[in-house]
């Protein structure tokens, strides 16, 4: 076992966490929004796969990789529409109508994949986003090599995390937002237009979701595959409770899990004696684990899930 | 009691808005085939005539809906008490495990007795992983529908790895399959030539035990919780434990789906057993009202549905991840039906136009 003490490993372990980290905190950043005003969006596994469809088709087909990106976002935005309109307008329950767009989305992602690239014995690539290697700190032994070599969507989403906390704690805005949630009839009453205010916010969760999902196709990979997400979007959820509502605490949290994934690919390389099954498995029970040791204390913003109507006393 | 015309005046009108939603779903999924190129008469004929086609294809529907309308009662249950069970897939895996574990391990034991023995295995089996969550929810307060999910993933991984070490088949050339079941040990079938086994019986005597299910006090107590845990409680109903034993029969339903799968169908473990049943099983719950009756046909509906959608693949070309879409519309404009209401309650000048289940009076 002293392979795992030397340092490429190490570095390649970190790099590796960080990288896996970006497509779950995306969509937990986004998410922040969308559960602070009150909504628990469990489509978020089915906008993220329509993202991860969107980034691919887009760079496919134009050739860039930021037209693929925003047409993950705005297909994203669009996808997140049809929860804001169950959730926040017909008042549905919200986690029927995220059970419904996931599993639209799973189905609608696989049906257009194989409708425009039909099936094929290779699957078509692109150029994913290459490393970019920042001057200088680039150079630095082992934390260049760990912080400092990825792609620019991953120094993006590092920015995001900054911006989501300026914006939720900072701005007029994110006062909305958190009054929405917390007591949405003393926010009507202040002026506040609380259905407008969900929707923007479950739109936010939209765009990030999908482009947490283009990152996994164009980011991460150079392909699209049925299930890539694989329950990342749920974990995103959980990462959002575990940081109870805080970004800093997301990216924290995003790294566990990127970590705990990254670890578990490198200890089956490695050839560990234990069934990698159960490495595979790591991810999913530490989000149990982690939703165990936090739900007991979380104060859930204190309108979640509960639609607001005017009529109703 | 009802007369029986107005029995069937009450079925009908209580089915109506089902059908209304299939049909704005098949609208809009023809929509989707028209824009991308297929032709959307000749996909849905072929759908048709791939679960009708034959008395051979109608079986086929049977033994699909078998499993799908046990899973979904058991759904149905979590779901009333305001339990949101979305782990249907691992559930129906571990009871599979769990049986299939019993049937190769205590072969000594007479056929007779071994059966049974994995039937109660595989129920077992489904409430340990549905119970574990019930038990999350009741002393952490972790949200069931993520920790019901992420075991989902679980089960999938654990499942792959017995199939790979502990249960593989000796002489299976390495292939990750376990043996075949002794041959006594198969579910009887029920009309030669094709797979329809004995499992739809026990199916349909589940549906019908559902009924008697909801007038014990059990299922009183559940409908209460239906109501708001809150208002349980203020009833006397111990939440806690209630909660673990809702998502133990919940889950354990599920459990028996995957017996029956297993035992009258595959005859062996493998990978992939579950084909998405748990998704299906939430929507044809939902589409279903939560009623055993709706449940029962909506399940066959589903499994036309999917039966159909593979022969529609094969023939001419149409992706079967329609069929996910279907599922994904249905529940969407279920849950939409409340629009309608509420606009018939604001032009009739109802003063409650307030939140969708309380001028619905359903539950969800």
């Amino acid at each position: 076992m002293t392979e795992v003490l030397t340092q490429g490993f190490l570095i390649s372990l970190l790099a590796g966490a960080i990288r896996t980290s970006v497509p779950i905190l995306l969509t937990a950043l986004g998410d922040i929004f969308t559960q602070r005003a009150g909504i628990l969006n469990l489509g978020l596994e089915g906008i993220m796969l329509m993202g991860a469809l969107g980034g691919f088709v887009g760079a496919y087909f134009t050739g860039s990789l930021w037209l693929g990106v925003l047409l993950a976002m705005l297909i994203g935005v669009l996808f997140s529409l049809i929860m804001a309109f169950l959730s926040v307008t017909v008042k549905a329950n919200q986690v029927i109508a995220g059970t419904a767009l996931t599993i639209l989305g799973t189905g609608l992602s696989a049906y257009l994949y194989r409708s425009i690239f039909g099936v094929q014995k290779l699957p078509p690539q692109i150029e994913a986003f290459p490393a970019i290697k920042i001057p200088l700190l680039g150079d630095l032994p082992f934390w260049g090599p760990v912080l400092f070599e990825h792609n620019i969507l991953v120094y993006l989403t590092l920015v995001l995390v900054f911006v989501t906390y300026f914006v939720m704690e900072k701005t007029t805005f994110g006062l909305s937002v958190r009054a929405v949630g917390e007591h949405p009839r003393a926010a009507d009453a202040k002026g506040i237009n609380v259905q407008l205010v969900r929707y923007i916010c479950v739109m936010i969760g939209g765009a990030l979701a999908g482009l947490g999902g283009a990152f996994l196709s164009i980011g991460f990979m150079n392909t699209f595959l049925d299930q890539m997400v694989a329950g990342r979007g749920f974990i995103a959820v959980a990462v959002v409770i575990f940081a109870r509502w805080n970004p800093y605490r997301a990216l924290g949290a995003a790294l566990l899990f990127g970590g705990a994934s990254a670890l578990q690919l490198r200890l089956q390389a490695m050839g560990v004696p234990v069934p990698h099954q159960f490495l595979l498995a790591m991810p999913y029970i530490l989000t149990i684990l982690v939703l165990l040791s936090v739900s007991k204390k979380a104060q859930f913003p204190a309108a979640y899930t509960v639609p607001y109507s005017r009529a109703e006393r | 009691m009802l007369s029986s015309t107005g029995f069937f005046k009450k079925t009908l009108v209580s089915i109506a808005p089902s059908i209304i939603t299939i049909s704005l779903a098949i609208l809009a999924s023809a929509l989707l085939l028209l824009l991308t190129g297929q032709d959307p008469v000749e996909a849905f004929q072929t759908l048709f005539w791939g679960a009708f086609g034959s008395t051979h294809r109608i079986a086929e529907t049977l033994v699909k809906a078998t499993p799908l309308m046990i899973m979904a009662l058991g759904t149905s249950i979590a779901f009333k008490s305001q339990l949101w069970n979305i782990g249907g897939d691992g559930q129906f895996t571990l009871g599979a495990i769990f049986a299939m574990t019993v049937a190769l391990n205590f072969s000594a034991l007479p056929n007779m007795l071994l059966l049974p023995l994995s039937f109660v295995a595989a129920f077992l089996g489904g409430a340990l992983w549905g119970g574990l969550a019930g038990v999350f929810r009741a002393k952490f307060n972790a949200n069931e529908v993520i920790t019901t999910l992420m075991l989902n993933y679980v089960a999938v991984h654990l499942l792959s790895w017995v199939v790979r070490g502990p249960l593989i088949d000796p002489k299976g050339h390495g292939f990750p399959q376990t043996p075949l079941l002794d041959e006594a040990l198969k579910l009887p079938i029920l009309l030669s030539g094709t797979r329809l086994h004995l499992g739809i019986i026990i199916g349909v005597l589940i549906i019908l035990a559902g009924y008697l299910f909801w007038r014990s006090t059990l299922g009183f107590r559940i409908r209460l919780m239906g109501e708001g845990h809150h208002v349980a409680r203020y009833s006397g109903i111990e939440i806690s434990p209630t909660i673990v034993l809702i998502m133990v029969i919940s889950a354990g339903l599920a459990g028996v789906a995957g017996w029956t799968e297993v035992f009258g169908i595959h005859y062996r473990l493998m990978d992939d057993i579950t084909a998405g049943y748990g998704s299906l099983a939430i929507v044809v719950a939902l589409l279903g009202n939560l009623n055993p009756l709706g449940i029962g046909i909506s399940s066959f509906f589903f499994a036309a549905l999917i039966v159909g959608g593979s022969t529609m693949q094969r023939m001419v070309g149409v992706p079967f991840s329609l069929v996910s879409v279907i599922q994904g519309l249905v529940i969407i404009f279920v849950i939409s039906r409340v629009i309608y209401t509420q606009w018939r309650d604001r032009r009739d000048g109802s003063i409650n136009p307030g939140v969708s289940n309380k001028s619905t009076g359903r539950s969800y």
